[in-house]
This record gives C-alpha cells, sequence and structure tokens, in this order.
C-alpha cells in the first residue's frame, strides 16, 4: 500500500513541478494522460470485480470499468477528428507506473484485505487525477475541444470519489 | 341527444384548458454528471424526456419508484408521461449524487 500511495504522490509531484516550471503538458500529452487514466482504472477494475467477493465493490469496479471506457471512447474519438497523435510523457508513465504497481499489488490480495486496498487507492487516485485535471490539464490544454472534453468528464471523477469515500467509511465501520 | 351551439362552442373554448399539458414534452439534459434543469414543474398528461449527453450511462430513478429508466446509454435518451399531481424526487443509480426533482401540479 506504501508503495501505491508513493506512487500517486509521485504522480502529484510531477504534476506540481511540471506547473511550477510553467512548462504543462502538450495537447499530444494530454491525449496520452487522458486515456492512460483511464486505462489504468479500467484494469483495476477488472480486476476487483473478477477477484472481490463484495457485491458493492464488484458494483463500484463495473461503474469504473462502464465510465472510463465511455470517457476513453469519446477521447479517442476526439484526439482522431483533432488528428492529434497521443504522446507519452513523465506524468502519463507515472500513471502507468501506479497502476501497474496497484495491479501487481491487488493480485497478491484477496477478501477484506483486497476490498480495502482497491477503494484505498480508488480514493488516492481519484484524488490525484482530479488534481492534475484542476492544476495541470484543463489550464494547459490549447485546444477548446480538448479543454471542454476534460471539464465535461470532471464532474465523474468527483462522483467516483465521493462513491470510492463511501466504501471507504462503510468498511471501516465494518471492521477495518 | 342535440347539444345547443352555445354548450359545443364553450366545449371547444374549454377543452384546451382542460388538456394543458398532453402534447408537451420537456427536456432534461443530463450531462456533467448532472440533471439540468434539476428541478421541473409539469402536469399530469405532459411528457419528460431525459438525454444523456455523457459519454457513460446513466439512470433516472424515482424514490418513490413510479419510474425507472434503466440504463440510459451514451447519447440515448429515455421519455416518462407524467399520470398524477405531486413532488417526485428522482437520483440516478449509476451516480447516487445527482439527483432532480419533478413537481407535478
Amino acid at each position: 500500500m506504501k508503495t501505491l500511495l508513493m506512487s500517486m504522490t509521485l504522480l502529484a509531484l510531477s504534476v506540481g513541478v511540471a506547473w511550477a516550471q510553467g512548462a504543462g503538458p502538450t495537447d499530444p500529452q494530454i491525449a496520452a494522460i487522458v486515456v492512460t487514466a483511464n486505462q489504468v482504472d479500467i484494469d483495476a477494475g477488472n480486476l476487483a470485480k473478477s477477484k472481490s467477493d463484495t457485491k458493492d465493490v464488484k458494483e463500484f469496479a463495473q461503474r469504473m470499468i462502464t465510465d472510463h471506457s465511455g470517457v476513453n471512447k469519446s477521447a479517442t474519438d476526439l484526439v482522431q477528428k483533432l488528428h492529434v497523435t497521443p504522446e507519452s510523457s513523465p506524468i502519463s508513465q507515472n500513471l502507468q507506473k501506479g497502476g501497474d504497481d496497484n495491479l501487481a499489488a491487488l493480485k497478491k490480495l484477496s477478501g477484506h484485505a483486497l476490498d480495502k486496498a482497491y477503494i484505498d487507492h480508488e480514493v488516492a487516485y481519484h484524488e490525484a487525477v482530479l488534481q492534475a485535471l484542476d492544476k495541470t490539464l484543463i489550464p494547459s490544454a490549447q485546444n477548446a475541444e480538448l479543454k471542454a472534453l476534460l471539464v465535461k468528464v470532471r464532474p465523474a471523477f468527483v462522483a467516483h470519489l465521493d462513491h470510492a469515500k463511501r466504501l471507504q467509511q462503510e468498511m471501516a465501520k465494518v471492521g477495518g | 341527444m342535440r347539444i345547443p351551439p352555445g354548450i359545443l362552442i364553450a366545449l371547444v373554448l374549454i377543452a384546451p384548458a382542460g388538456a394543458a399539458g398532453r402534447g408537451t414534452t420537456h427536456t432534461v439534459i443530463i450531462e456533467g454528471v448532472q440533471f439540468s434543469p434539476s428541478e421541473l414543474i409539469v402536469h399530469p398528461g405532459e411528457r419528460i424526456t431525459w438525454v444523456n449527453k455523457d459519454p457513460f450511462p446513466h439512470t433516472a430513478t424515482a424514490a418513490n419508484k413510479v419510474f425507472d429508466s434503466g440504463s440510459i446509454a451514451a447519447d440515448a435518451s429515455w421519455s416518462y408521461t407524467v399520470t398524477k399531481q405531486g413532488d417526485i424526487e428522482y437520483s440516478c443509480t449509476f451516480h447516487p449524487t445527482m439527483k432532480g426533482k419533478i413537481k407535478v401540479q
């Protein structure tokens, strides 16, 4: 879990550093960040859905798969329309690394430990993505349609964060 | 039975008011994980159409169970014709932070 939180901190730091230097990501880099951010959460959702025994966790995982697949489809459609080729950057690489570390950690867990690790990570992940959207991605996006898409999907991340936090609180009540 | 012409005219004049609402459709846009407008005032017989402009599914589900759209896919819509007066609170079962209200008057 420490590794996971550390990777999230790294994401927040890399976002912060890029912002502080005034060198925000380019539109092709933003496109790759958006696709990676959604994909790592779809992957985590697929794993949690198949491994968890808890109805609420499975339903949350399915919601993440459905919603983030939908966001990715509209992001992919838009970048194709705009003829933008997504480009890797330290932020997208950190996101991917965080996602890979999370999957590796979740694969070793089961039962309550799996549920807790998955939901804790979901809270941290959605907080990190919201921070990235607000401080870096939305302010840096040059293309108006790309910026509009980021603004439009932001509330979904807020709703997911709220949902994840609620599950986190319920789990804490049930028995830590 | 023959109806006197005066009454016929009166009936014709009254008819549109009596049927208020029939044929009227209100639209609620679902976008950015919100119902817009979040509150709607309608009359019995009027139709409400929810249009999902988000890239993922939502539902419009009444707390008192009078309607439940089930999953409304991205870019799809769903309609419901209100029948009786009263307030209906509804939400999206997928995203419970999304709430709306219909006042049927």
